[in-house]
């Protein structure tokens, strides 16, 4: 029972640590657009939409 | 208040905002924070091109009034409203609530009617005059 708990407990800690780095490591890219009708939306990178709407802006932001 | 102090006080108010251009109805060019016009024409560009890419990405058609793309390197905000846009560039990882509340601020701080052009005592109208 005490190896048990001990290998939940080690498992717990692993999952935490794992989300943790990858929290820090994560970029906060990201792409919203709102419309008259209320309705809004969110990309995230990896989307098409994002990737079109990033690069549009990326003109912007060179020097 | 006319588009260059709107403008002006955009820029004074808010720290995360670098540049910033104010588009009219037909996607012209009002105001602008930037000298260069080179500079100030590709944000208007950019501000037009990516009012189009996400109205494409709706299926309803309806009309773009806040788009916000935030990326490593910084963020470009494009918000519509009473047939203006202003598009502005920000530092990377910006507070887009207080953002967007800034642009908002700054669209309504411009006056709709322009000003009447002060005369001379004694001055006839020029279009009263020509007649």
């Amino acid at each position: 029972m005490r190896r048990l708990l001990r290998l939940v407990l080690l498992a717990a800690l692993t999952v935490w640590a794992w989300r943790f780095l990858a929290a820090r490591r994560a970029t906060h890219e990201r792409v919203g657009v709102s419309y008259a009708d209320g309705s809004s939306l969110v990309l995230e990178p990896g989307s098409t939409g994002f990737e079109r709407l990033a690069a549009v802006a990326r003109g912007a932001l060179s020097p | 208040m006319d588009v260059a102090q709107a403008l002006q006080e955009l820029t004074e108010l808010s720290a995360q905002v670098e540049r910033a251009v104010v588009l009219d109805a037909e996607g012209s060019v009002v105001g602008s924070t930037v000298a260069d016009e080179r500079a100030t024409e590709r944000l208007a560009t950019v501000a037009r091109d990516l009012t189009t890419a996400a109205g494409e990405l709706h299926a309803g058609g309806d009309e773009v009034t806040r788009v916000e793309v935030e990326l490593r390197d910084g963020a470009v905000f494009v918000l519509r409203e009473g047939g203006r846009t202003i598009a502005a560039v920000t530092s990377p990882e910006p507070t887009a609530g207080l953002v967007a509340y800034d642009l908002r601020t700054c669209l309504h701080a411009i006056d709709d009617t322009p000003k009447p052009r002060r005369r001379r005592a004694g001055q006839e109208p020029k279009e009263e005059a020509d007649e």
